[in-house]
């Protein structure tokens, strides 16, 4: 446990340190940030209205609204991004073979690979959420920063299992990621990014009923907007949990089925 | 009668164990009827429509070698002769279609984990290093994932460097090295952690002459004699493999032709070098050899 603990840190430190080899990003995501938060203050300024209140919680500006909507699904893209990218990346510069001939199981290498761009994306979102609090007048201090953790944490343990089935389908078959395809495209509509699910046709409210990013984007804009406690926010909480607990383990069986069928077709390098 | 069966039995059993058990601890390396085929490369819409296509095209067939601790055997054969498929067997990067395969007395099917513990493995390219890393803190990271410390790093990492004048590559970004630092790098990676076994895919293609040279001394006298290690290797430079090789298994189309000491191979076919040996071994003319001479 210990073990691979460190072996998680060393990947982490990895990535630190090749990152750091990049001088401008880090600046350019800066300014980038400060763009994205304020397009959104002003588009939601442009589109404003009373009618448009009634459709979203009590208290809430509609800057806010989307602005929570936009950091989360940056977040989830994250999830399901980042085992995939990792393991494709090793691929692609020839030291997934150097890796898998060391002492670390190829679980730990694709979780430890994923952490830094895990990380990388929490900083994003608090540059994000940051700007929006400095310039644009984001409720910061109205957050309850326990329930936000627990549901980021609910998050990735719910939607880790996806990134991982990507990342079998990418062992078996080189390219693509239909589970980030399918559920970022159901979701950006049917999730509740940028508007309430309630505007939706009643079809579409069925489908976003059955969709986690549903409640866990409603945990989380409860969380960060109105401070809601843990016990406000079990419900989605259990939810995204009961996810996690269906899809990880099925996840993790799929990764060694694959990994085990790229041994025997010689495969596991191919692009 | 059937009290004495069971006896019998156990009996024949612990011997057969025993049998075994020695073998195995003799044995650095055993590879007992090896066989490994690949599904056919499928491309298109057969790809999509048969992603699970059965093994049919034969890599190795049967192939049966053991190395000795300390010993160092040489994979000598034509492009495609099965030579990588059988150190990527043992390197725990393939698995076998039959057949079995230990290293160290683990099998390589059962207990991959246990195998990598006692292997140091060179694919033969100059890839497998993150380019915006330095040389230093590649070894390191690799050395770190085979759990070294530290503090041993810390002084094994220069000892080697300096052993085969590297000290400059390891404070440079790889992106900035050559194919055949990179190379000798990645040779450096392999024995790094002093394992038990080594197993080497034609270790000095990318290097120069005098690199080539430093280096099989370094793995005669260091890895070999010092250390004990036992070495498998697939490589084309026959003057490597009569300097480093105690014995040479001769591998065509899958199967193995012939596995000898090289004066043995030499005497068997009544050649007078191992280039010649090679040829009447694996049945190809020698004509071609007699035209390429510089007249």
């Amino acid at each position: 446990m210990i073990s691979s603990l460190r072996d998680l840190l060393l990947f982490f430190w990895r990535d630190l340190r090749i990152a750091s080899t990049y001088r401008s990003p880090f600046v350019l995501e800066l300014i980038e940030a400060l763009f994205g938060a304020a397009m959104f203050y002003y588009v939601a300024r442009f589109v404003d209205s009373p009618q448009l209140r009634q459709t979203l919680p009590q208290g809430t500006t509609y800057f806010a609204y989307a602005l929570v909507g936009f950091v989360y699904f940056d977040y989830l893209h994250a999830a399901l991004d980042s085992f995939d990218r990792s393991l494709q990346e090793a691929r692609d510069t020839g030291t997934l073979e150097p890796l898998l001939v060391t002492q670390v199981p190829l679980p730990v290498i694709v979780a430890g690979s994923a952490l830094y761009p895990f990380l990388a994306t929490t900083v994003r979102i608090a540059v994000y959420l940051g700007w929006g609090a400095l310039l644009f007048g984001f409720p910061l201090g109205a957050a309850n920063w326990l329930s936000v953790i627990a549901v980021l944490m609910a998050t990735l343990l719910a939607f880790c299992g996806m990134g991982i089935l990507s990342a079998a389908y990418l062992l078996l078959l080189k390219r693509g990621n239909p589970a980030k395809w399918f559920l970022l495209s159901v979701s950006s509509v049917a999730g509740g990014m940028l508007f309430p699910v309630s505007i939706l046709p009643d079809w579409m409210q069925f489908v976003a009923r059955f969709n986690p990013v549903t409640y866990a984007l409603d945990a989380m804009r409860a969380a960060l907007l109105d401070g809601a406690g843990l016990l406000h926010i079990a419900r989605p909480l259990l939810v995204l949990l009961l996810f996690a607990a269906i899809l990880l383990p099925f996840s993790i069986a799929a990764f060694s089925w694959a990994l085990r069928r790229t041994k025997i077709t010689g495969t596991l390098p191919h692009r | 009668m059937c009290r004495l069966a069971p006896s019998l039995h156990f009996a024949l059993f612990s011997l057969h164990r025993h049998v075994i058990n020695s073998r195995v601890a003799d044995n650095a390396i055993s590879v007992e009827s090896l066989k490994k085929s690949y599904p056919p490369v499928r491309t298109g819409w057969r790809a999509f429509l048969q992603p699970f296509a059965a093994p049919t095209s034969p890599a190795l067939r049967g192939v049966s070698i053991q190395v000795k601790q300390g010993e160092a055997v040489a994979l000598l054969g034509t492009n495609g002769a099965g030579k990588t498929t059988l150190l990527r067997i043992l390197a725990t990067l393939l698995l076998p279609t039959s057949g079995t395969a230990t290293l160290a007395g683990h099998d390589v099917t059962r207990d991959p984990a246990a195998v990598r513990r006692q292997l140091g493995y060179h694919a033969g390219s100059d890839l497998g290093f993150y380019s915006r890393l330095t040389g230093c803190e590649n070894l390191r990271f690799f050395g770190r994932l085979n759990h070294l410390s530290d503090s041993y790093l810390h002084t094994r990492i220069p000892e080697l460097a300096k052993r085969f004048e590297l000290q400059s590559a390891l404070d440079r970004q790889v992106r900035a090295l050559s194919s055949g630092t990179v190379q000798r790098l990645s040779l450096l990676r392999a024995i790094i952690h002093e394992p038990k076994v080594l197993l080497l895919d034609e270790p000095t293609r990318s290097l120069d002459a005098l690199a080539a040279a430093d280096f099989r001394n370094f793995i005669k006298s260091e890895v070999l004699k010092k250390q004990g290690t036992s070495l498998l290797f697939a490589s084309h430079t026959l003057s490597e493999i009569e300097f480093l090789a105690d014995r040479v298994a001769v591998l065509n189309d899958g199967q193995l032709l012939a596995l000898d000491t090289p004066a043995n191979l030499k005497s068997r076919t009544r050649v007078a070098t191992l280039e010649r040996a090679f040829y009447r071994i694996t049945g190809h003319s020698a004509d071609a050899l007699d035209e390429s001479r510089p007249s």
